[in-house]
């Protein structure tokens, strides 16, 4: 389960992790468009999760998803749309 | 647009610049009479006021809270060593404190002005508008003028990210050195300059991954020293006391209802701010001020929740949306924009139009949303003719302050501050002063002023007490001691913020007097109890 789970994730972060590395390697080039699409989608997502995860983790805690953690989570959907309108924006610089 | 329509154009932005220049006034008017008074107005101006005077003594205000006076400091020392100086020529006084804050208010609303100027469309009636607009917001009137360490954070945050927006496109090493050095002044005055600091970084490596990476390894690298001789020169003092003790709790409620205020109050300027934000994002380039009002919003935001914050904390989020309002209305009227597909789906030419009503309309509507103006006095028939009157009240006089702030002091965590002190706010304050004189022996007051201005010891600082005692990091047994055995000649209580074993003692082996209404407060005055016994040995 553990393995599948550190699969998956390498299969969201990977793609964003090599287009980063290839603009790092660039001398003077910054992030495209869709690199940064990909970084708040992975990122938007992962945040998600791991919002969602205190309650499954933390098993002991009361009250289920609380105010502040709705907001959270809002706010990582939000990144992770805002990312995937990105996406179709190609190389342009961000 | 025809010329009636221009005209109009014109007589709107004259009717922006006249609300937004009164704005202006009153918080001049404001800062003056600030500025003449003697004692506390803002809760722990004295204490950075004690901060200051330890420094120019060459001595860092980062101490053992255990032993008397039972006395540290919680922020960095920047703005304390800029204050520094005044006191080898006038002593400890809150009036040049008060005066490099207010200063360094005019020094951000022309940042503003200039990065609207240089980054819209060269205009500078708009450019004016903008640095007027920071002026006119209530956070902004708030903590101008204090004796706190705030505002020149948000001072040199600005300028920092102002150099950086032009210096780290051209790779200009000078221009980058310059502001990664404004940075670090902006963390070593308040540690929530880290905010612009993340968002600086990420900017960077937007636009250039590989520099951003060496920039940020020598940024951190000099941040990273100044931290560790600050530990070591304070014998480890500095962590405890600016960094373990700066934890606190997070009120949802308030951070909820700050963010609802903020919203309201600069709602006129942060709509169009979010537009341009968006406009970048998909048909444009993000620039460095979008990025810094999304963290400084978002995460200044949330920190203004945690216990001790305050509306301060959205201050810097402020500075960023009075820039990208004023670009986006810049842009807006000279019809300038980048080439974008996205864009030219769009009626540009109709949006110029109307943008000339709409940009000083949207103006006049911020300046009323944040109008706040004393009811009395010579602002009392200028009141009448706008049909203003007094809607806030003191937590024990409802009858008083005669003051107007449309933000109506009703969200926690806004500082209940901006009135005007009155001749009795003096007469009360010297009262108290002369109180501590008729004793010799050490007096424990919850405000530094009447110490200093009596000359005597500042004893403890009360939040720093609470905040240490709630991570577990201060016992007090000494002064617990101290207490129990009387051997303060008079104790003087504010807003009751020490740990609760030591407001026991003092209820314990002291009693209540006298109380003194001054600055909006009832300060408890406690003598000793006579033929009280202490309870613990010595």
């Amino acid at each position: 389960m553990r393995l599948l789970c550190i699969l998956c994730l390498q299969r969201f972060t990977a793609p964003a992790a090599e287009s980063i590395l290839r603009a790092m390697n660039a001398e003077g080039a910054g992030i495209t468009k869709r690199q940064l699409g990909m970084i708040l989608l992975v990122g938007g997502i992962i945040g998600f999760c791991a919002i969602l995860a205190i309650d499954i983790v933390d098993v002991g805690r009361e009250g289920g998803i609380g105010p502040a953690q709705t907001l959270a989570l809002v706010a990582m959907a939000l990144a992770a749309l805002a990312g995937l309108a990105l996406l179709p924006l190609g190389d342009a610089p961000a | 647009m025809t010329m009636p329509g221009m005209r109009l154009h014109r007589a709107l932005m004259l009717c922006a610049t006249i609300a937004l220049l009164f704005a202006c006034l009153v918080y001049i008017t404001y800062a003056a009479n600030l500025i003449a008074f003697p004692y506390d107005y803002d809760q722990g101006e004295g204490f950075e006021l004690r901060d200051t005077a330890l420094l120019s003594q060459f001595t860092l205000p980062y101490l053992d809270t255990e032993t008397y006076p039972f006395y540290s400091s919680n922020y960095p020392p920047l703005f304390h060593m800029l204050a520094a100086p005044f006191v080898w020529f006038f002593g400890p006084a809150y009036w040049y404190g008060r005066l490099l804050g207010f200063a360094a208010s005019l020094l951000i609303a022309a940042a503003v002005a200039h990065a609207v100027y240089r980054d819209g469309h060269q205009n500078r009636w708009i450019a004016l508008l903008a640095g007027l607009a920071f002026l006119s917001s209530n956070f902004v009137y708030h903590i101008g003028p204090l004796f706190r360490q705030n505002i020149m954070m948000v001072a040199f945050e600005t300028l920092a990210v102002v150099v950086l927006a032009k210096a780290f496109p051209r790779s200009d090493k000078r221009g980058i050195t310059l502001a990664l050095f404004f940075l670090l002044c902006a963390g070593y005055t308040k540690q929530l300059a880290a905010i612009t600091a993340l968002a600086a970084i990420i900017w960077m490596f937007l636009r250039g991954p590989r520099r951003a990476l060496l920039c940020t390894l020598g940024f951190g690298l000099a941040g990273g020293l100044v931290f560790l001789w600050l530990n070591l020169a304070s014998g480890g003092q500095w962590w405890t006391q600016a960094i373990v003790a700066n934890v606190n709790d997070f009120l949802y409620d308030q951070a909820v209802g700050l963010f609802r205020l903020w919203f309201g109050l600069h709602g006129f300027l942060l709509v169009p701010a979010l537009l341009l934000v968006v406009v970048e994002m998909y048909a444009d380039r993000l620039s460095i001020y979008s990025i810094w009002f999304l963290a400084t919003a978002a995460l200044g935001g949330i920190s203004a929740g945690t216990w001790g914050a305050g509306d301060s904390y959205l201050v810097t989020s402020i500075a960023a949306a009075c820039i990208l309002s004023g670009i986006l209305f810049s842009r807006m009227l000279a019809n300038a924009w980048r080439p974008s597909r996205i864009l030219q789906a769009l009626p540009l030419a109709r949006i110029a139009s109307v943008s000339l009503l709409l940009v000083p309309a949207l103006y006049l509507g911020y300046a009323r949303a944040t109008l706040k103006m004393p009811t009395a006095g010579e602002f009392a028939p200028l009141a009448q003719l706008l049909g203003i009157e007094r809607n806030v009240a003191f937590h024990t006089r409802q009858d008083e302050p005669d003051f107007y702030d449309s933000a109506s002091w009703t969200a926690g965590g806004y500082a209940r501050i901006g009135y005007f002190l009155t001749e009795a706010d003096h007469a009360a304050g010297a009262q108290i002063v002369a109180r501590i004189q008729q004793t010799d022996k050490p007096v424990l007051s919850e405000d530094a002023g009447f110490s200093i201005a009596a000359g005597r010891d500042v004893v403890t600082n009360p939040t720093q007490l609470r905040n240490l005692y709630l991570a577990g990091q201060f016992v007090g047994d000494e002064l617990a001691r101290m207490i129990e055995y009387q051997e303060f000649g008079l104790i003087i209580l504010r807003a009751q913020f020490f740990p609760p074993h030591i407001l026991e003692a003092m209820g314990q082996a002291y009693y209540h007097r006298e109380t003194l209404f001054m600055n909006g407060f009832d300060y408890l005055l406690l003598f000793p109890r006579p033929g009280y016994e202490p309870r613990v040995a010595s």
